[in-house]
């Protein structure tokens, strides 16, 4: 391989949170603030991994089809479409001519971070262009060796290099090439000339998605393969103690019984005899106290544990003293949510004596790579992971101790062993979305404008429980920026206005659940806006913008706005069982409005309609940003409608779809009417953002129709 | 012993009588594109059809699939021959991350059997599996338009 | 042929192979006397028939038998009889999806589903829920409801039919617990049923 003269910048997430952090670890609230915002940034949206060497991502094989390897994994999101269009685009191949497949750690091609917080797309932008257009770049240059004519001279077209009168094709090219030298990083193609970027090419993975293919972690299988099941606990804060397997050895089909000092397991021949040995082991656990719904509310209050100032400018504070006149408040709640994505949580492990392999669903490869080495004692480089997709992400495959047990069982047994989660672990055992409380205080002016606005909230953990940052974070941090995410005033034309975190740790998992604090964070806040403009007698659109400072964001946040209502129609007063709601939020740079058309009809609050608004700077691929803006809409209605886990004697509850009410067909609105606005001509969010606005958009629509103000979700009329 | 037919082929499994058909099929058969959810017939991501009628293999012991014709997801249609309700899939781009997919396709198959335009609220009554990311929008559409096919191809036959 | 609807047909064929109503079974007439149990020696025919109908009533109203005679052509399901989740009603019934994408013809310890041979909802006019024991009792008897069956035709069915049996093997619900039984135990059960019938199917005023 030649030497690299490109300087590509290779940067871990730790790494540079580290440095960040010893800044920050002595400094003063404003200081922690700057580096909270800092990290709230959208330009953490960066991608962090290895992007020097364009022979790590692309295959090209003598058939001149080449595959792509993504360090990235596909969980619904589409982005394995967009990064093909990319490649395709630099490569100058068609799509066809591409594949992308999920990258080994074995390739060394392995993403520093995760794949989450809607960061793939605008990640991958630069990068994954300039790699494309530098793997062209090496062909051409090798293809005009083979042609035996100057590199200046050649043209390049769907996958071949003509000149001289010959035309070779890439796959003919690669053939028998040992040193590929890297060139600087050509100049990318002007946006006029994108042939694929900007279309609504079809979904790669959407014929094999159509015709049953085996491709996700649950349908991995290794030849000799057996069956594993964890005991695992279904009470809250329950500890492994020991266990007691005289009943289930000698079950049919049981291999090995595995004792642990965390856990206890039972390797089978079959899914079902080993569930069935797990029933037959007693396992002795020890839980220090009990819990339920009540003790979980009392606890995550505003005012209770450590809290910090996110944004704070003129004097919120003093403006909205309890005492003052005129100061209007108001409190809002959100339940605990559980993932409840299709695919369980499992593993297939391989551990051999000198090297593992495992295969499963994961978003966070490093991570899991790293976990298992640990727990099997090898290192890492000798764990290949091979990612497959994702039965759904959601920010569950964020935490995946799952993969540990899978590859100790394997070990015990020197056989492949898959191990899943049944249905009642996957809830019980989740990293729930956490409960939120949210006390909101405005103050209007003579002229019914917001003097002032503060926004103080409450969560469990999201960030602060995750294995990808160090558990010193909470500490230097004071908020954590997961569950603040959305939590900001984003109407900087307010004078005063201010955002308190207030942070728990609850005694079960909660971390990042698709959006993280934008979900709850905008129902407050958006519900409120809708209070304050009602109290101001103004038209609640209008009175948004007319808060909205004047700069780019702003501007963005304004068209989003103005959009909708046009597209809408919006009308602000119901018409009879029927009416509008109208929220929008601002999320990871992405402004997102949308306008929910809703009847009532007795107790049941009903989504016809909505119509949705984004800009995400940029459509690589504007049909997927569709369907991530339909998705986060329907998901959004099912969260904030329908969905709510309880803790009944120490038990998280219900453990079941069905008892855990979610969204169903009939619960979709029927038309969704998404509109996509290129503010930047750069790619930002799109997977999260739109979930923001859905359920104060719902919650203002039925306040038109009922005169009835929800303040907390799952929405449910009196 | 069990005998049965799958997707046109016939199978003979060794296997106990109460195991859920799902775990032949996947497992034994080797057949991943029904797929496992809840394991308690509450998902519907396990659905098939048994002798035309859709069921939820998760919750069907095998034994009483003796003599029966199966069809899963694999039998439905092939990527060169989609079935009309996997062409409407393809058509309206329905699945994001598809894992649910392979259910909902197989009981709107069933659906359109028994009624070949169903209303909103057929659609309603009769798909109520479980889509966590959402394509329930594009999902109605598809059915819609998988009703279309056939009433075109029978029209044209 | 849709195999629920074979079902329905054949429930309503089984239900309508009956002939008389026999002179004794009529609710508004002939009022028994009131009896006081001071002797347990002595019992009186009435006596004996109103014990026998109330270990009768008192599984027909449980609610393993309950749940499936809605008033509202909701199933209910549990314990707590909540309506069946994902919005199952009657129009399911003879649908794409219905009682038999799930329901098979034995309980599954895996989902925990139950099942038994013909597992369905109770015909429309069957509908007991909301209804006081004694109302149960004259729709039950009433061949205007019942599918024109006889008290015997009755008590075949009560006492033989696999899916009113199922009550005392009801299988384990989706976590695996139990479900609960009704609280006679079946051979009481039976012995009541056809003491009830041979003295008469009289039902109580009271």
């Amino acid at each position: 391989m030649g030497i690299s003269r490109r300087k590509f910048v290779v940067r871990t997430l730790l790494g540079g949170t580290g440095v960040m952090l010893g800044a920050a670890y002595l400094g003063r609230n404003s200081i922690r603030r700057s580096i909270y915002d800092l990290m709230d940034d959208p330009n953490m949206l960066s991608y962090m991994g290895d992007t020097s060497n364009p022979l790590m991502w692309f295959e090209i094989s003598n058939d001149n089809r080449v595959v792509l390897h993504s360090p990235k994994v596909e969980m619904g999101q589409g982005s394995f479409t967009s990064m093909v269009q990319m490649a395709a685009e630099e490569l100058e191949m068609d799509i066809s001519q591409i594949s992308i497949v999920h990258a080994e750690t074995s390739t060394g091609n392995i993403d520093g971070m995760s794949t989450g917080g809607s960061t793939t797309i605008a990640g991958f932008w630069q990068p994954l262009r300039e790699l494309s257009a530098t793997m062209r770049e090496m062909l051409k240059s090798e293809g005009a060796k083979k042609l035996g004519v100057d590199v200046s001279t050649v043209t390049v077209a769907k996958g071949t290099i003509s000149g001289g009168g010959k035309t070779l094709t890439y796959g003919e090219i690669v053939d028998g090439v040992a040193n590929w030298e890297i060139p600087e990083t050509p100049a990318l193609k002007e946006p006029k000339d994108f042939k694929f970027i900007g279309q609504p090419v079809p979904r790669v993975d959407l014929i094999d998605k159509v015709i049953g293919t085996p491709m996700f972690g649950m349908d991995a299988t290794m030849p000799g393969m057996l069956y594993g099941a964890i005991v695992r606990p279904d009470r809250i804060g329950a500890k492994y103690k020991s266990s007691d397997i005289s009943k289930a050895q000698g079950m049919p089909g049981v291999v090995k019984i595995v004792q642990e000092s965390d856990f206890v397991g039972v390797v089978a021949n079959s899914m079902v005899e080993a569930e069935n040995a797990k029933k037959a082991i007693k396992a002795e656990w020890q839980i220090d106290r009990k819990w339920q719904t009540s003790d979980i509310e009392a606890a995550i209050k505003v005012g209770k544990g450590e809290s910090m100032i996110i944004q704070k400018e003129g004097d919120a504070g003093g403006v909205l003293k309890d005492d003052q006149e005129g100061v209007i408040t108001a409190e809002y709640k959100s339940p605990i949510g559980a993932h409840a994505q299709l695919e369980p949580n499992g593993a297939l492990a391989y551990v051999e004596a000198d090297k593992a392999t495992i295969m499963m669903s994961t978003q966070v490869i490093q991570l899991t790579r790293s976990e298992v080495a640990k727990r099997v004692g090898l290192d890492e480089e000798k764990v290949n992971l091979v990612p497959t997709y994702l039965g759904g992400g959601f920010g569950r495959r964020l935490h995946t101790p799952n993969a540990v047990q899978a590859a100790v069982l394997s070990k015990a047994v020197g056989k492949p062993v898959k191990c899943y989660f049944n249905r009642k672990e996957e809830f019980q055992q989740d990293t729930f979305r956490p409960p939120t409380h949210h006390q909101l205080k405005g103050k209007l002016d003579g002229n019914g404008m917001i003097e002032a606005i503060e926004h103080s909230f409450a969560s469990g953990d999201v960030m602060f429980n995750s294995a990808m940052v160090p558990a010193i974070a909470g500490t230097i941090l004071g908020a954590d920026i997961g569950a603040t995410r959305g939590g900001r005033i984003q109407y900087g034309a307010i004078p005063n206005h201010r955002a308190v975190s207030w942070h728990v740790s609850l005694p079960f998992a909660t971390s990042w659940w698709r959006s993280l604090g934008l979900l709850a964070n905008t129902f407050a806040i958006e519900s409120f806006m809708d209070e304050l403009a009602i109290q101001a007698s103004k038209d609640p659109i209008q009175f948004r913008l007319d808060h909205i400072q004047d700069d780019e964001a702003g501007r963005r946040l304004k068209t989003v706005i103005e959009k909708a209502r046009d597209l809408a129609d919006y009308q602000d007063t119901a018409n009879g069982n029927k009416a509008m709601g109208f929220a929008c939020s601002t999320d990871a740079g992405t402004p997102c409005a949308h306008v929910a058309e809703v009847t009532v009809e007795g107790k049941e609050i009903k989504v016809n309609k909505v119509t949705c608004t984004i800009d995400p700077g940029y459509a690589v691929n504007p049909d997927q940003v569709k369907a991530q803006s339909e998705g986060c809409i329907i998901m959004g209605i099912s969260a904030s409608m329908f969905e709510r886990m309880f803790v009944d004697d120490n038990q998280l509850r219900p453990t079941i779809y069905g008892p855990y009410k979610m969204a169903l067909m009939k619960d979709a609105p029927k038309e969704i009417n998404v509109e996509i606005i290129n503010g930047t001509g750069k790619p930002g969010a799109v997977g999260e953002p739109p979930l923001g606005p859905i359920g104060a958009a719902i919650a203002n629509a039925v306040f038109r129709i009922t005169g009835q103000r929800l303040r907390d979700m799952p929405l449910t009329l009196a | 012993m069990i005998s049965f037919t799958i997707n046109g082929k016939a199978q003979m499994v060794d296997v106990e009588g109460d195991t859920p058909l799902l775990w032949v099929i996947r497992d034994l058969l080797d057949m991943k594109g029904t797929k496992f959810g809840c394991g308690k017939a509450a998902c519907g991501a396990c659905t098939i059809h048994v002798d035309g009628e859709a069921v939820r293999s998760c919750s069907y012991a095998v034994k009483y699939a003796e003599g029966k014709s199966i069809t899963t997801i694999e039998g439905l249609g092939t990527a060169d021959n989609p079935h009309p309700v996997q062409q409407a899939w393809i058509d309206e781009v329905v699945p994001q991350c598809g894992y649910c997919q392979p259910g909902f396709m197989m009981a709107t198959a069933a659906l359109l059997n028994k009624n070949p335009n169903p209303t909103d609220e057929d659609i309603d009554k009769n798909i109520i599996n479980v889509c966590r990311c959402g394509t329930y929008y594009r999902m109605r559409k598809a059915i819609k338009k998988a009703a279309e096919i056939n009433a075109s191809t029978t029209t044209n036959s | 042929m849709k195999k629920t609807l074979f079902l329905a047909i054949s429930v309503c064929i089984m239900l309508a192979s009956i002939s008389l109503v026999t002179a004794r079974y009529s609710p508004n007439e002939d009022l028994p006397p009131e009896v006081t149990k001071e002797s347990s020696e002595v019992t009186s025919t009435e006596e004996e028939s109103e014990i026998a109908f109330n270990k009768m009533m008192d599984v027909l109203t449980h609610q393993r038998c309950m749940n499936c005679h809605p008033s509202d052509n909701v199933p209910k399901q549990g314990e707590d009889s909540h309506p069946h989740r994902f919005d199952i009603t009657r129009v399911n019934s003879m649908n794409a999806t219905n009682c038999n994408t799930c329901h098979q013809a034995s309980n599954n310890d895996y989902s925990g589903v139950p099942g038994a041979p013909e597992w369905s909802l109770a015909p429309e006019k069957m509908y007991w829920e909301g209804l006081s024991r004694i109302e149960i009792a004259q729709s039950m008897m009433n061949p205007e409801n019942n599918g024109s069956r006889t008290p015997e035709d009755v008590m075949h069915h009560l006492t033989e039919h696999e899916l009113v049996l199922w009550a005392w093997e009801p299988g384990v619900d989706a976590e695996g617990i139990p479900r609960e039984l009704p609280p006679v135990p079946v051979d009481e059960y039976i012995e009541a049923v056809k003491t009830w019938i041979e003295l008469g199917a009289v039902i109580p005023t009271e």
